[in-house]
């Protein structure tokens, strides 16, 4: 069928003119399929029961990205589309003259459209696949599980959604464009390509003024942000006034930007009339003037990617570190009223009897082993926690460790053990978070006295301490405070805490404890739980990969976005100004000073919202800085410079084949000239 | 063949010497002769019209002239320098340096203001603010256009548009300005009007004009006319001492003594 073979035709000639549009649509899909397809990486790996039930998370998880990620790619390719048909609009003017009827183009785009999607989907997804090999190890690399058998790595159920979810973008896509063509009239198709909206170059004023109301909005928020603090900042109110005055004062820096850089150049006469600089400041304020809107959107991705690379990899550094905390030996087990049962039924259990009885003594598994009683006393202790601005009553639930104890755990892990004068007490909390830490220091500095089994206990020098004294995955640390061991007799226990360190091997120890695990707690009528090294630094691990995995994916769609549609704006710019650079050459101007004045344009183009970008962006870390380190100290300059990798491989590729493209279309425009078509 | 005009006292210098030019295009099966042997002069100071019929390779001509094309054999001199050994490179410094244009559809730099398009000639070859602010001026005094200096293009008339192309391509005071069909979308009143300002660009400031055009009455401006069919110089006419009317009826005589599709004169 003749449209088919035109559409072909079309599309061989588009595919080298629109390298960047068939990258970014390529990019897209294999970054899409890659992610999706990560609960297949675990073939690669021992399909232990724990990491199963971590990679189902993480498909869940970014099966939820995914669909965010979906609607910024579809927006995306919506917006190349929009160039690649305006660039063209004309070709279609002509094809109506030639007496075609519009339902017949219409099929034309939509082969074509058909041909580019199933293209750019066949080399996404071949490219993600193999992408997936690579990741695979990596991701096995980073949750420290070793890698058990190499071989070929592929999820039909991601490569499934991906032909959907994009598959519903083109048929959008197809709609969109038909109903274009249908609203156009042929006079405006064939003269497409003759300008004639000229856009007025504001009045010096207005623009300075404006500058200047945007560099306030801009200064004010970086203000508020710098001097305020977390906090300030993240005190909800606060913090909406400042995102509201970075987006408005990016707008509009990039709105008043041109006028405000050409008079300022056209006043110094001596760079404004040196080669071709008038003309690349007039091109560069013609465009930025135009796409003002996209630049700042542009700006603002990059600022959110830039964020989400470096804050998502500190994050994940320090989940990890922070859960690294909760190993201060091999296992722990513990033993608690279940929560079904009647508060101070529990009367306390020989935990190394019970493993006996179930055919596990100690000695079998254990090289080091601590049996720890904590007691009930119907304490709690009066916290205010001065957090994003607010202020808060906390009561901590608090049980008593005699000082023996608490001292043989220190032992255990290492440390020195401490001295308790009489009448004193101390108290251990592990709490990571920084408020609550704070509180409780401000409520030991306070010196408050505490009844103990009628003994009034004061609080010493060197009261407090935050020692993690077992394994725990879940962070939820209780309170602990230490007192003298006759103090607690009398008491009703609270729970008992067996902690172990394993003998060689230590993964046959492992699975004994493990295989116990559920017999004693058929055994002991309590509630047991057991808490293993191994698995907390594999939960560990793996929800760092998928926080930095998330963080990855999401920056990286970002960044490919606002690339992309950089490269597209100015590549579809330097189509429409071919004509000028013909003039240029014919009045003499050499090759090398076009592409140079191409490269400046470029530069600027990608430059300017990344240079703003950057700025916010080291601003964005500050507080990510605070957050994470909230949480725990999290480097962030580690995740600085990745991130700052991941910028110059992503952009600064998009910038190089920006380049590239727009000298290709100057060398084809040359050789067209010289064929001579008169 | 008229013998060349020759003004009273020193013999001005010869600006462009074209010997024996070939161009030849296409393959082995389908060549085709634009070109075939074509030789003249033009001396400094002269405003010269090239008329032809469509194809008769008046077009290719000038872009050999102009070294946007190359010639296959024969020679090529502007003010001295052999144009066809010249390499790539120094080719697009000789057209900044000594050639200017004047093109059909203006070429003017929609994104710039009139002053600026004019100084861009200038720009490019690295002259001072200074020296460029005079020059502009100067030249848009000749050419009537001092008012528009500040206007876009698209902000002007077709005829002011010319006449800063003009402005641009004299502006660098070049040894030959190549004008190719500088009137063709142009009306009557502003072709009139622009082929006054050559003339007085030749007067003036000693400029010299090579212009492709198949309007008689643009020729008519001009102090001589070379015709060229088949991609030969097939007769030249020199206007001398007569007025332009009895210049326009002589030249009208060889277009129809050229026949064939010449008729498609406006």
């Amino acid at each position: 069928m003749m449209s088919i073979e035109l559409a072909l035709r079309n599309v061989r000639k588009n595919l080298r003119e629109y390298t960047v549009y068939f990258l970014t649509l390529t990019f897209g899909v294999c970054v899409f399929y890659s992610f999706n397809a990560i609960e297949s990486q675990q073939a690669i790996m021992g399909a232990s029961a724990s990491n199963g039930r971590v990679f189902k998370e993480f498909t869940q998880i970014i099966g939820i990205v995914s669909v965010f990620v979906s609607i910024i790619l579809g927006l995306l390719i919506l917006y190349a589309n929009r160039f690649l048909i305006r660039r063209r609009k004309k070709e279609f003017g002509v094809y109506l003259t030639l007496g075609m009827n519009r339902g017949q183009i219409s099929r034309i785009l939509i082969g074509e459209t058909v041909l580019v999607g199933l293209f750019s989907l066949a080399a996404g997804l071949a490219l993600g696949v193999s992408l997936s090999q690579g990741m695979a190890v990596l991701t096995a690399k980073l949750m420290k599980v070793p890698v058990e058998r190499l071989q070929f790595v592929f999820s039909a159920q991601s490569l499934i959604k991906t032909v959907v979810y994009f598959g519903v973008v083109f048929g959008l896509l197809l709609v969109f464009n038909a109903f274009m063509i249908s609203r156009q009239k042929l006079i405006d198709l064939l003269y497409a390509d003759r300008r004639s909206e000229w856009f007025k170059t504001p009045k010096l004023a207005q623009s300075v003024v404006v500058f200047v109301i945007s560099l306030v909005c801009l200064g004010w928020a970086y203000g508020t942000v710098l001097t305020g603090g977390t906090a300030k900042v993240l005190d909800s109110a606060s913090l909406r006034y400042v995102i509201l005055a970075g987006v408005v004062g990016t707008f509009l820096f990039f709105f008043s930007l041109s006028g405000f850089l050409l008079k300022v150049f056209q006043q110094t006469k001596s760079v404004y009339l040196k080669g071709l600089n008038a003309f690349v400041l007039r091109q560069l304020s013609s465009k930025i003037n135009t796409a003002y809107v996209s630049i700042t959107m542009v700006c603002l991705m990059l600022f959110v990617s830039i964020c989400t690379l470096c804050a998502g990899l500190g994050l994940s550094t320090s989940i990890s570190q922070e859960l690294r905390r909760g190993t201060p030996f091999d296992a722990t087990f513990s033993t608690a009223a279940r929560s079904n049962q009647a508060e101070g039924s529990y009367s306390g259990v020989d935990l190394p009897a019970a493993l006996a009885q179930i055919g596990l003594p100690l000695g079998s598994v254990a090289s080091q082993s601590l049996v720890v009683r904590y007691y009930e006393a119907g304490l709690t202790v009066p916290l205010m926690v001065r957090e994003n601005g607010f202020e808060q009553r906390h009561e901590a639930k608090t049980y008593l460790l005699k000082l023996s104890d608490y001292n043989a755990v220190l032992r255990l892990m290492g440390q020195a053990p401490i001295a308790l004068s009489p009448g004193h007490y101390a108290i251990n909390y592990a709490v990571a978070n920084a408020a609550m830490k704070r509180a409780t220091q401000e409520y030991v500095d306070s010196r408050p006295t505490i009844a103990v089994n009628g003994v009034t206990l004061s609080a010493g020098p060197d009261t407090f301490h935050d020692n993690v004294m077992e394994v725990l995955q879940n962070q939820d640390y209780k309170m602990t405070l230490v007192v003298p061991d006759h103090l607690v007799t009398g008491l009703a226990p609270a729970r008992d805490a067996l902690h172990l360190n394993y003998l060689d091997p230590k993964d046959r120890s492992e699975s004994l404890v493990q295989q116990a695990h559920p017999l004693l707690r058929a055994e002991l009528k309590v509630d047991v739980s057991l808490w293993t090294r191994q698995e907390v630094e594999a939960f560990g691990n793996s929800t760092s990969v998928l926080v930095a995995y998330v963080a990855i994916y999401l920056g990286i769609v970002f960044l490919i976005a606002s690339a992309a549609v950089l490269a597209i704006g100015q590549l579809s710019e330097m189509s429409d100004s071919l004509s000028r650079y013909g003039a240029l050459r014919k009045i003499g101007v050499e090759d090398k000073m076009l592409n140079r004045s191409i490269f400046a344009q470029v530069l600027v183009y990608f430059g300017l919202p990344m240079a703003l970008a950057a700025v916010h962006s080291v601003i964005g870390v500050a507080i990510a800085e605070q957050v994470v380190s909230a949480f725990d100290k999290g480097s962030v300059l580690g995740s600085s410079l990745f991130t700052a990798a991941v910028l110059l491989i992503v952009y600064g590729g998009y910038f190089l084949a920006t380049y590239q493209g727009g000298k290709a279309m100057l060398r084809r425009q040359y050789a067209q000239s010289r064929r001579g078509v008169d | 063949m008229t013998s060349q005009q020759m003004p009273e006292g020193a013999v001005p210098p010869v600006i462009l010497e074209v010997q024996d030019v070939v161009k030849l295009y296409g393959g082995k099966g389908n060549l085709t002769k634009a070109l075939n042997g074509i030789s003249f002069a033009v001396a400094a100071g002269e405003f010269v019209g090239i008329m032809g019929a469509s194809g008769s390779g008046k077009t290719t001509l000038l872009n050999c002239i102009s070294t946007i094309d190359t010639a296959t054999s024969g020679r090529i001199l502007i003010g001295g320098s052999d144009i066809t050994s010249m390499k790539q490179s120094d080719l697009s410094r000789f057209r900044r340096e000594s050639l200017g244009f004047i093109f059909q559809d203006f070429n003017l730099l929609d994104t710039l203001t009139g002053y600026e398009n004019i100084a861009l000639a200038l720009t490019i070859l690295r002259r001072s603010p200074r020296e460029i602010d005079r020059r502009v001026k100067a030249v848009a005094a000749v050419l009537g256009i001092s008012q528009v200096l500040k206007k876009f293009p698209y902000q002007m008339s077709g005829g002011q548009r010319q006449r800063v192309a003009s402005a641009r391509a004299i502006v660098t005071e070049p040894t030959l300005v190549l004008a190719d069909e500088p009137t063709g979308a142009l009306d009557s009143k502003s072709a009139k009007e622009l082929l006054e300002n050559f003339q007085s660009l030749v007067r003036q400031r000693a400029a010299t004009i090579l212009m492709v055009t198949h309007d008689a009455f643009s020729a008519s401006h001009c102090d001589r006319i070379l015709f060229i069919r088949d991609g030969q110089l097939f007769h030249q006419v020199v206007r001398g001492g007569s007025s332009r009317k009895s210049f326009f009826d002589q030249i009208m005589q060889v277009i129809s003594l050229l026949g064939g599709d010449a008729n498609d004169v406006d």
